[in-house]
């Protein structure tokens, strides 16, 4: 489903966040990658999303190699990937539910299929009922539970999560955690970054260890 | 291609959506941008107008040649002679003094008046029409003409009317320069509106595009924006200069004197006018697109 061959990524001042990835994520799998702050996650998994681009390598997701994709088809294709933010990347000036629909007004559904499929992702992820919340009145739990309902929404058969635990508290994590274990349940590949130890035994999943760009183990 | 349809439609309702948002900004631009438009309106109907006006008026290159009072048959012949042999002079036609006081009789409010002369005050007189209408060889030919015996007044009556022509074709090009420079002022300031939006939208663009939107997908909304803008603009420059127009026309009728009620204060044509406002929406849309496209890059860029 996704497969990082030989990747690398180096930013414009120099940095190289990745080097000579090689890793692979099966149909319906779910994988942590893990590794301490700076070791490249976050870079790893907006590859997988075609939010950036690989240097150098391949990333090739559903069959498709991203490097061939022209920016309208790489944007086409994020559509059908659900992605957590670390930052959760929410509209303040927007309510609950139209936070949520934002890719389904994006991809042009009707209202009516619309407001279905928001009231079904809300209700997953526990705010059913908190619609016309601003994200301002929300908790840090609640505004990452709306973020994931926002990445869900569209019905990704990928769903990618950039740190979805962090800055929550115990419990708040545990039932994200417990979240995108029942996405993983009904099929869905989920590939998330954490270096939450608790939440990693939690999940009980296979791990991409990274350390300094590189790729450290995969058991 | 529903789909594509409702993007339209949503794009549509989110631009008249934000317009409404902020009223009294929105009203500020479209008056400013629909008043200075209504300038070089007025002005294509005021030369509208006055061409329509001049347009009865005999344009024709001629030149008037006109005898002394004492002339006589004798001399006017040698006179058309003269007049028939230059290379100049396209056709040549008499109008005898008999002849001329009984057109000035038929046109004027005069007949009382010459009735009551002991004899008719009127020269011979020749109208030339001339094969060229350039100053340097009337000047020539006028000179030329004048030296002829019993010969006493060369005009060129037309000059006036060629001078109002000038000045007419310069007016056209005047409205022109002014129109191109206002199209192009509306460009930058929808453009500018434009940039702003996007500015203060610059996270829901971020978002946008992270979670799959195509950069036709981020400019449609702006494009409706600057496109309503333009439309409400040229709507306004239309209904300014045509309430101008209704008052203009009005004034000028109770001016004009009597011998000159034929003018009047001409409209644009309703075809004319729907272009103009075609023109601004697709100036105001065309604005939008360069500085989205701008702001676009510029986040792609950090």
């Amino acid at each position: 489903m996704i497969q990082f061959s030989g990747v690398a990524k180096r930013y414009p001042g120099g940095h190289e966040a990745l080097r000579a990835v090689t890793a692979k994520v099966d149909a319906g799998e779910m994988v942590a990658v893990t590794g301490h702050s700076g070791a490249g996650k976050s870079t790893l998994l907006k590859l997988a999303a075609g939010i950036e681009r690989a240097s150098s390598g391949s990333v090739v997701v559903s069959g498709q190699n991203l490097a061939a994709l022209g920016e309208t088809a790489l944007a086409i294709l994020r559509r059908r990937i659900g992605f957590v933010f670390q930052d959760h990347k929410l509209l303040f000036d927007r309510n609950a539910f139209e936070n949520a629909a934002l890719p389904l007004r994006i991809a042009g559904f009707q209202a009516s299929e619309t407001s279905s499929r928001v009231r079904a992702a809300l209700d997953k992820v526990g705010l059913l009922g908190r619609e016309k919340a601003m994200p301002i009145a929300l908790s840090g739990g609640e505004q990452q539970r709306l973020c994931i309902a926002r990445a869900i929404v569209g019905r990704p058969s990928i769903l990618i999560a950039d740190e979805p635990t962090g800055n929550l508290d115990a419990d708040s994590a545990h039932a994200i955690l417990d979240l995108f274990r029942a996405f993983h349940q009904v099929g869905v590949t989920v590939l998330l970054s954490t270096h939450d130890e608790a939440g990693l035994d939690r999940l009980a999943c296979r791990r991409i260890a990274l350390a300094h760009g590189a790729v450290a183990q995969t058991p | 291609m529903r789909a594509l349809l409702r993007l339209h439609a949503f794009a549509l309702g989110d631009a008249l959506r934000r317009l409404a948002a902020q009223p009294l900004a929105a009203i500020t631009s479209v008056l400013v941008l629909g008043l200075a438009l209504a300038l070089p309106v007025i002005g294509a109907m005021l030369l509208r107008s006055v061409s329509a006006a001049t347009a009865q008026l005999d344009m024709d290159p001629h030149v008037n040649v006109y005898l002394t009072v004492d002339a006589t048959d004798e001399d006017a012949k040698r006179v058309g002679d003269a007049l028939r042999a230059s290379p100049d002079a396209a056709s040549v036609r008499f109008i005898p003094r008999a002849q001329a006081l009984e057109e000035l009789r038929a046109s004027t409010h005069l007949a009382e008046i010459l009735a009551s002369l002991e004899k008719n005050p009127l020269p011979h007189a020749f109208t030339v029409r001339v094969r060229s209408a350039e100053p340097a060889r009337l000047q020539t030919l006028k000179a030329e003409w004048s030296r002829l015996a019993k010969v006493d007044q060369v005009v060129a009556e037309f000059e006036w009317s060629d001078r109002l022509g000038r000045w007419l074709r310069f007016g056209e090009r005047l409205v022109t320069v002014l129109a191109v420079l206002l199209a192009i002022s509306v460009l930058f300031i929808v453009g500018h509106l434009i940039r702003l939006q996007v500015v203060t939208r610059r996270d829901e663009i971020e978002v946008s595009q992270l979670i799959g939107a195509t950069a036709p997908d981020v400019r449609r909304p702006f494009l409706y924006h600057g496109a309503v803008q333009g439309l409400l603009a040229g709507t306004v420059a239309v209904v300014t200069a045509a309430l101008l127009g209704a008052w203009l026309g009005a004034e000028v009728r109770a001016l004009t004197p009597d011998y000159a009620s034929d003018f009047k204060l001409l409209f644009l044509p309703v075809e004319v006018n729907l272009w103009m406002i075609g023109g601004t929406a697709l100036l105001g849309l065309f604005g939008a697109w360069l500085a989205v496209d701008r702001e676009l890059q510029r986040f792609a860029h950090r």
